[in-house]
């Protein structure tokens, strides 16, 4: 096991507790650690020889094959922020994460960006590459400590997923309340590539795009949700594009949102593009004040004649009638909108790594209640 | 326990009920019977203080206190609980989670399985439950808040008679067992086919029509009357 608890570098108790709050464990507990501090990759370390995790510079240097994945799946020239992370690629700064062909990796991998400078300045580039028939769970989160609120970070996430491999992940984010954040998510799943993925977005942000563009191939089979929250203060816009380019590629893609004064606008595309695709989007938003805006845009493109595409999408205040029934019972009016909004935000759990499902259920009460 | 004194309620301007006088005692079970459209919801709406109706003239007494300007959550805390008979589905609310928030947690598996609903508890609620469902569930809810005057709004409506003996037994137990705190509870049931009635023990029954009480007395006769008769005041 070459690679077992290389560079396992130390976070102080502080960092240890910001990041446990978006998903991180004792690397111990872990098949593969990636932790990332401003402009310094502080832990990378395997305890499971069916992956490896590498500085993205080291990796570059480490295999040819890398050079090719990176801006494989976008161009460098693609927007104005891919542009500045790649004009930063003489030091590339990020995280290169292999799981090996035919690797069942039982723990699951965990990765996670640091951003401990006010004011400070992130390009980070990662690629993953899940190879042939391997099989993995991905915990991956973004954070500040408290003291930071301003900054800006931009990423790129380049996902590779090669024939019959399979990943349930989640990703959480915490960045501060008044920074800009710029991610770019770009993934393609070859055949009979299998995927579940949770995306969580509760805490609050100056301004945040997200944008993602994803590739499925014949008889592939995502699964994706989003859980959106936007305070006052917070405006978010998620982009999402999914193409079914092979027959037999299966998408489902559903996003909730709740703004309680901030803004939110959802842009979700399913384009069929080949025979025996089936797609669903659905985009559901909750309004919990007068305040802030929730705009949810699902749009459908079928090319082949044989794609099936569907979607729903909602956007409301809370309905009354579910308020009374709750109040009727006995329940203050507080504690009935929080359940109502806590159900609207439910999440299929079985999506999420079991020892992360109560720390993801508590970050979504401690969001709605105002203390994120 | 419960006094409605000439009460009358609209809808914005359209009077719904009108002159109301009914007295519901401590330990008793009455019913309310009458066609549709005749006021029967409109009224346990009212006593629970559900949206829209409003008390335009009387009172409502509560163990001797008026309760008309209390919002809904007061009135539930005093010990008035409503059994929908549509209620709506919430999403991602489980009944778990609504009786943790009720604070009735600790009591929900022994009173889930008295009504032979375990296999809910992890269910969202009202969420693809079928009509015999709901019902059980409304009794349940019932049963976790614990209040000492049950209002059933049609338990037996659009359910199968396996489902009206089942509900009908639960409504006979909740009414006629004391509350947690030992009190003796009461209960207004409306029906409209009357099927209930073989399956709890009313006390009395009244008939309404046109948002008014037309007539009090024995239930059995007064449903005897109803099915020769229809909705009429029978001769005295």
């Amino acid at each position: 096991m070459a690679d077992v608890a290389e560079r396992e570098g130390q976070l102080t108790n502080e960092e240890r507790d910001i990041l446990h709050d978006v998903g991180f464990d004792d690397p111990q507990s872990r098949a593969a650690t990636g932790v990332l501090a401003d402009r310094e990759m502080r832990i990378a370390m395997t305890t499971d020889p069916g992956v490896e995790i590498l500085p993205l510079a080291e990796a570059l240097r480490t295999y040819d094959f890398v050079q090719d994945l990176m801006f494989g799946l976008v161009s460098p020239e693609a927007n104005e922020h891919v542009a500045m992370v790649a004009e930063h690629m003489h030091d590339p700064l990020g995280h290169f994460v292999w799981v090996k062909p035919g690797a069942k990796v039982k723990l699951p991998v965990q990765t996670f960006t640091l951003l401990e400078t006010p004011q400070g300045r992130q390009f980070t580039h990662d690629i993953t590459l899940i190879d042939e028939g391997a099989e993995v769970e991905m915990i991956s989160g973004s954070a500040v400590p408290g003291s930071v609120h301003k900054g800006r970070h931009i990423s790129i996430g380049e996902c590779y997923m090669r024939p019959g491999s399979s990943c349930r992940s989640v990703s959480i984010e915490h960045w501060g309340d008044g920074m800009e954040v710029y991610s770019y998510g770009y993934s393609r799943m070859e055949a009979g590539a299998r995927s579940q993925s949770t995306a969580i977005m509760m805490a609050a942000v100056g301004t945040h795009l997200s944008q993602s563009h994803s590739i499925l191939e014949a008889d592939t089979n995502a699964v994706s949700q989003a859980i959106i929250f936007a305070p006052e203060g917070t405006s978010r816009t998620i982009d999402t594009e999914t193409h079914l380019t092979g027959a037999g590629a299966k998408s489902e893609d559903l996003a909730r949102m709740v703004s309680a004064g901030g803004r939110i606008i959802n842009n979700a595309r399913l384009v069929g593009e080949a025979a025996d695709t089936n797609g669903f989007l659905g985009c559901d938003g909750l309004k919990l004040t007068d305040r802030g805006e929730i705009t949810a845009v699902p749009a459908l493109q079928a090319i082949s004649e044989g794609a099936m595409l569907s979607h729903e999408a909602s956007v409301g205040m809370i309905d009354s009638e579910k308020l009374d029934y709750l109040m009727a019972s006995g329940i203050e009016e507080d504690a009935a909108r929080n359940l109502i909004v806590q159900g609207f935000l439910s999440l299929d759990d079985k999506a999420i790594p079991a020892g992360l499902r109560n720390r993801v259920v508590e970050m979504i009460a401690q969001a709605k209640s105002g203390g994120m | 326990m419960l006094e409605l004194r000439n009460l009358t309620v609209a809808i914005e301007d359209t009077t719904i009920l009108d002159g109301i006088d009914l007295t519901l005692p401590e330990g008793e079970l009455h019913v309310l019977l009458g066609p549709n459209g005749s006021g029967k919801s409109s009224l346990l709406a009212t006593i629970m203080g559900l949206p829209p109706y409003r008390v335009v003239s009387g009172e409502i007494l509560f163990d001797g206190s008026p309760i008309n300007d209390l919002d809904l959550t007061a009135r539930a805390e005093l010990g008035i609980g409503l059994a929908y008979q549509r209620p709506p589905s919430l999403d991602g609310v489980s009944v778990r989670s609504f009786a943790d928030a009720l604070g009735a947690a600790d009591r929900l598996d022994q009173e889930a399985a008295a009504l032979d609903l375990t296999d809910f508890l992890s269910r969202d609620m009202n969420v693809g439950f079928s009509g015999g469902e709901i019902k059980r569930w409304e009794v349940l809810k019932l049963v976790l808040q614990d209040p000492r005057l049950l209002l059933f709004d049609e338990p037996e409506s659009g359910v199968d008679l396996e489902h009206v003996i089942a509900v009908g037994d639960a409504i006979r137990r909740v009414v006629g067992a004391p509350d947690q705190k030992g009190r003796a509870c009461s209960g207004l049931v409306i029906t409209h086919t009357g099927l209930i009635l073989n399956h709890v023990q009313a006390d009395r029954a009244h008939i309404m029509k046109g948002g008014r009480i037309l007539h009090s007395g024995d239930p059995q006769m007064l449903f005897g009357h109803i099915q020769s008769q229809g909705y009429t005041v029978p001769a005295a």
